[in-house]
């Protein structure tokens, strides 16, 4: 296994659940080593879909998928073993414990028998579980069900993790907790992470570069500085009695004159990656 | 592969524990019915084929009992699909879908040859007169492993719970009633007897009968149940690869 070639190549990914519209349309990127990157989009764009031809759980209509040059189709049990899953719902055994949920993981990724209670506390350790071990996983709250299905991906030690929405209907400190945990995955691991988000916001913090899916093509791909550079860096919004307009500037002071000009309420503040989403998809994220 | 079987049991050993006590009362009753109102109510003097009703119901209450609970796998695996999507799991980890239906379908067995005991259990409290050849063993195995392979078959062949409900009622409930469970399908009219002549219920009855009663097993009964065996173990793979498409 070559260390220096892309850890997932996927080229022309199409999926089409009806015949006349392609939920996927056609999508090629490249991730190396260690990247962290962000697939953002409004529901229905189909990360959802991307995620799951990349993870085996539907099969592309066409297009192809590497890990470290090796066919995800023909070689799909050496390179399952290469990616780690994190879906969107937690997915984990309730009336099982978090350590039998854990030894499940192990068993089918062959994990063997001797190493298993060793690395599965070794993981419980470093994601702050290890006083849940035996306990039933109905009895978790919902950001401890998340982490430890986070978890439960990386027991196999992936070199990919893809994150379905990792923090969908968790209050915002359990948020953060999570971002953190994410983010030591990444450092620590050095885990190559896709992780799909409609939350902006979310993005714009963790991700080193993002791409931006709308009716199932890419419609951009870079880093978020880069991509805020290329619309302005100060945003005046104007409050007219109907809608919100948004005006683009490079300087501050720029934006202060045209908001001193202005007859309605205005607000200047820094361009966001959501900005940059709404210049080109022309229609507003679910947040 | 072996992983894949291995970790499907595991994990379906582990939540059968919990249960195991509420399945195994759930799977005690309606048998102990049927031995009422048949055994007792209808067929006292009754005898069939020189054996008397109890004797010749029994073991087709080992075949109903077991089917039932091997075939009850489906509505697990589609819980286990549908609403927790714990299956997902199979489905994302390095291992075969020969693994993933070889360890439902040894669950499925498992289950259906624990529901026997308690037939066995009545059949000594009623008093049936019952000869024990060992290629029962052999018979229950072929049997469960059948309806276990179906019940992988169709829980994903169906897109959600009511799919199965509809299965349940279309295909296993006549099976049960026609297929020579209570009565000898002899008696039935000639259609019907043709439409039983495909059901694999039919043949793993008369084979798990003879060897409980002393009758000889006929060979090609046997081979027939080997022939679902296979039959359904390949829709299995074939339908689990359709999931994925």
């Amino acid at each position: 296994m070559n260390d220096n070639s892309d850890v997932l190549k996927a080229a022309g990914l199409r999926k089409n659940y009806r015949k006349d519209k392609a939920a996927v349309d056609g999508v090629s990127f490249a991730f190396s080593r260690g990247e962290f990157v962000g697939l953002l989009g409004p529901n229905g764009a189909g990360k959802t879909t991307t995620i799951k031809m990349l993870t085996g759980l539907i099969k592309p209509s066409s297009g192809v998928i590497h890990y470290y040059g090796r066919d995800f189709h023909n070689e799909s049990q050496m390179t399952k073993g290469l990616i780690g899953v994190v879906p969107q719902q937690n997915n984990l055994d309730r009336d099982l414990t978090a350590y039998e949920n854990l030894c499940l993981h192990a068993i089918l990724y062959g994990i063997p028998k001797d190493a298993r209670r060793e690395r599965i506390y070794e993981y419980l350790e470093f994601s702050g579980l290890t006083d849940y071990a035996n306990r039933q996983v109905k009895t978790f709250s919902g950001g401890t069900m998340r982490r430890l299905v986070i978890l439960r991906a990386l027991l196999h030690e992936p070199k990919i993790l893809f994150l379905d929405e990792p923090t969908v209907g968790l209050d915002p400190h359990i948020r953060r907790i999570i971002w953190d945990f994410i983010i030591k995955i990444n450092r620590t691991k050095n885990t190559t992470i896709l992780l799909t988000t409609h939350y902006i916001e979310e993005a714009e913090r963790l991700c080193k570069r993002v791409m931006i899916i709308n009716d199932g093509r890419i419609i951009v791909d870079g880093d978020p500085e880069t991509l805020k550079d290329g619309i302005g860096h100060f945003v005046l919004e104007v409050y007219k009695d109907d809608k919100i307009e948004e005006e683009f500037f490079n300087t501050r002071d720029e934006a202060l004159l045209a908001l001193k000009d202005s007859t309605y309420p205005c607000k200047v503040r820094a361009v966001t990656l959501e900005d940059v989403f709404l210049g080109l998809a022309g229609r507003r994220i679910n947040v | 592969m072996f992983n894949g079987i291995c970790g499907v049991l595991y994990r379906e050993l582990l939540i059968y524990r919990n249960r195991a006590l509420k399945q195994m009362l759930t799977s005690s009753l309606s048998p102990l019915l049927f031995l009422i109102a048949f055994g007792w109510g209808f067929g006292r003097d009754v005898t069939v084929g020189g054996i008397s009703y109890i004797s010749f119901l029994i073991p087709g209450l080992i075949t109903m009992n077991s089917l039932t609970q091997s075939f009850a796998i489906s509505g697990e695996i589609n819980i286990s699909r549908f609403y927790f999507h714990t299956f997902d799991e199979y489905l994302i980890a390095p291992v075969s879908h020969a693994g993933i239906v070889i360890g439902e379908a040894a669950f499925g067995v498992f289950r259906g040859i624990l529901a026997t005991f308690i037939i066995f259990i009545y059949a000594f409290v009623f008093d049936a007169s019952l000869s024990f050849n060992p290629f029962f063993l052999v018979a229950i195995v072929l049997h469960t492993f059948i309806f276990s392979a179906l019940a992988v078959t169709t829980s994903m062949v169906v897109k959600d719970h009511s799919g199965q409900a509809l299965i349940n009622n279309f295909a296993i409930t006549p099976m049960i009633f026609l297929c020579g469970t209570f009565y000898p399908i002899d008696k039935l009219p000639y259609a019907f007897k043709l439409l039983v002549s495909v059901f694999p219920l039919t043949y793993s009855t008369k084979v798990i009968r003879a060897t409980l009663t002393g009758a000889e097993v006929n060979i090609v009964y046997v081979a027939l149940m080997m022939f679902y065996c296979i039959i359904f173990f390949l829709t299995s793979l074939w339908a689990l690869r359709k999931v994925e498409a």
